[in-house]
């Protein structure tokens, strides 16, 4: 298990240079001088070239990078335009809000997902069977922001059952209750995709998995239903996680939709409010974080994947 | 020469099935290969009433998009003041009108220009140079394999939706770079299956058969293997449409794609939003054709893929 986790570990390594590099690309790609954008239209050709020797701009484009990384590493990447404070620190305070989201979210999808999932697997002609095949296709093609804004409109503005944005009540007294309170909505409209994909994940890895000799010989011997359901749920847990995995990304994603239209305070409000402000080293910071905890959530599926399945860890 | 092409094209038709799970075990493939050539076009299925209906929405979709100045009842970007924020099914404004008074539906006509655009020109782009690095990863050296895929791996490493804001951000909003953007975050899925199915393609018989023979790389690569793994490529593509409707909306939500007044699906939502307690009605609108023309998308790959029979591992 030591070694499996070393050997992912060092393939995880690449990847990250990977990710830092394809960052720096999109703030090279930026058009316009930075330069004169600092300066503005006054500014002298001796005064040009003092900036550009002190933003480094002058030197090899590895020599830029390796020192835009090395200052990542130092936590630094960038001051906001808009709110003139470290970047990076910014977005690591949004962050925590928009994981109680995502990770209140991944449960409900996984939780929700898999139980739905199972019993079209072992109920393949019941009416829950065919509405999994059908809601997951509906699931895949709904956008974020319409789920967000329907069940807004119908949950939040018509029934009143729960608020319409927000994290906590604005007394601040709310406590857990409150919160959870506040989640509901922003933490449905984000799940039901992933719940959907989950769902039919489970499915025909179930319906593969029954179909299995050892699940025949199993039913041969007259075990009931649930245990030869359990067994197969068992050799069916790999393929799940492998696509509940992936789906974390889709909610770290979803997440700019969905702050946004329920004013929630994490990183996607954040991200859509430095769009509009410009504030581009905010953004980068933003993806390159979500980018760091979609990269660590992997490490951990795979992990624990390695750890429930010993063919794994070869 | 002409009957060598029909033999290889009548391998090449069996092929599609290969890795079909329906057929079952190994030998049940070796007894399929050995089958007359007429019968796998036999044993294709209907395509569904349900595939039917959606290819011919989604063709009604592009023609309603692209007879906007005739379809549409109304001036998109011209309002009424005196006509504002009218609920849906109010007289001549079927889906109501918006803040400054400019009647929805037409908006949504009009907006399915820029929206379609920027749904299907990444996936276009996506498909071409997808293709070809598929094609090169499938065949070329484990060196070249390795490096491409790995270049792939780390696109995978960004939350897609994310990694598509950042490139549009740095570029600057407008439509043509968001379908830059778009084009980027859809090239590594498509080159996945790409390479998944050129190299399950790479192990046939007839593959070596043509190289046997003195094919050459460009010459099997062109007539062997894109013939072969093009029906999947297509069939993922038509589904993707689907999911780049959602994204190019989401880009435009979020100020990143065509600049206000000039309508547009994922700018009419935020447009709206605003209006979510005093007009749910009209509200929903924009969000609920999204969500349509998405649906019909990935309605159509579906259908065609079951039609077709195919089943990537990719996928």
């Amino acid at each position: 298990m030591t070694r499996f986790l070393l050997r992912r570990l060092a393939l995880t390594i690449p990847i990250l240079i990977g990710v830092s590099i394809v960052m720096f690309i999109t703030i090279k790609i930026t058009p316009g001088d930075p330069v004169a954008s600092l300066l503005g239209p006054t500014g002298s050709p001796e005064a040009r070239v003092a900036l550009t020797e002190k933003l480094g701009l002058d030197r090899p484009l590895i020599v830029q990078y390796a020192k835009w990384f090395g200052n990542i590493l130092q936590g630094d990447a960038g001051i906001s335009i808009a709110r003139q404070t470290g970047a990076l620190g910014l977005v690591w305070d949004a962050m925590q809000n928009t994981l109680v989201l995502a990770g209140f979210a991944a449960i409900l999808a996984m939780v929700v997902g898999v139980t739905i999932g199972l019993t079209a697997a072992v109920y393949p002609d019941s009416v829950l069977a065919r509405v999994v095949s059908g809601f997951s296709l509906f699931a895949i093609s709904v956008p974020q922001y319409s789920l967000a804004l329907i069940s807004i409109v119908y949950l939040a503005a018509n029934l009143g059952w729960f608020p319409t944005g927000g994290m906590n009540d604005p007394s601040g007294e709310g406590g857990l209750g409150d919160l959870l309170h506040h989640l509901w909505l922003p933490g449905i409209a984000s799940a039901l995709v992933p719940l959907g994909i989950i769902a039919r994940m489970v499915r025909s890895a179930m319906i593969d998995a029954l179909n299995e000799d050892y699940i025949e010989a199993l039913r041969s011997r007259g075990l009931p239903r649930s245990t030869v359901t359990r067994h197969a749920f068992h050799n069916a847990i790999p393929g799940i996680l492998t696509i509940a995995g992936l789906q974390a990304g889709y909610l770290l994603g979803g997440v700019v939709f969905v702050e946004t239209v329920f004013s929630w305070p994490g990183m996607g409000l954040l991200i859509f409010q430095s769009i509009s402000q410009r504030d581009l080293p905010v953004i980068q910071a933003g993806v390159l974080l979500s980018a760091l905890a979609f990269v660590l959530i992997n490490l951990v599926v795979d992990t624990i994947q390695a750890s429930i399945d010993p063919r794994l860890r070869r | 020469m002409n009957s060598r092409t029909s033999q290889l094209e009548a391998d090449q038709t069996i092929d599609l099935r290969l890795d079909n799970p329906d057929d079952g075990s190994g030998s049940a493939t070796q007894d399929s290969a050995a089958r007359e050539p007429s019968q796998p076009a036999a044993r294709r299925r209907k395509m569904t009433l349900t595939t039917r209906v959606s290819a011919v929405l989604t063709f009604a979709l592009f023609a309603v998009a692209i007879l906007a100045p005739i379809v549409a009842p109304y001036e998109p970007d011209i309002g009424d003041r005196s006509q504002r924020l009218l609920p849906l099914f109010s007289g001549s404004h079927v889906l109501g009108t918006d803040g400054q008074g400019r009647d929805i539906l037409s908006r949504i006509i009009w907006g399915a220009r820029p929206s379609l655009l920027a749904g299907v020109v990444p996936v276009l782009v996506a498909a071409l140079v997808g293709t070809a690095l598929g094609l090169v990863a499938g065949r070329g050296s484990r060196r070249v394999h390795s490096v491409i895929m790995r270049v792939l791996d780390v696109f995978y490493a960004f939350p897609a939706v994310l990694l598509a804001i950042a490139i549009a951000a740095a570029l600057g909003s407008g439509i043509s770079n968001a379908i830059v953007a778009l084009s980027f975050i859809l090239i590594p899925p498509v080159a996945r299956v790409a390479e998944a199915e050129v190299s399950r393609v790479r192990s046939t018989d007839f593959m070596e058969a043509a190289a046997v023979s003195g094919a050459g790389w460009w010459s099997i690569s062109i007539r062997h293997v894109l013939p072969n793994v093009a029906p999947a490529i297509v069939v993922y593509c038509t589904a993707l449409v689907g999911l780049s409707i959602v994204y190019a909306a989401g880009l435009g939500f979020l100020g990143l794609g065509i600049a206000p007044p000039t309508a547009e699906w994922g700018l009419m939502v935020n447009d709206l939003r605003q209006y979510t307690f005093s007009q749910p009605g009209i509200a929903v609108v924009p969000a609920v054709v999204i969500t349509i023309a998405s649906l019909l998308f990935n309605l159509l790959g579906d259908g065609l893929r079951d039609w077709l029979d195919i089943r990537s591992e990719a996928q």
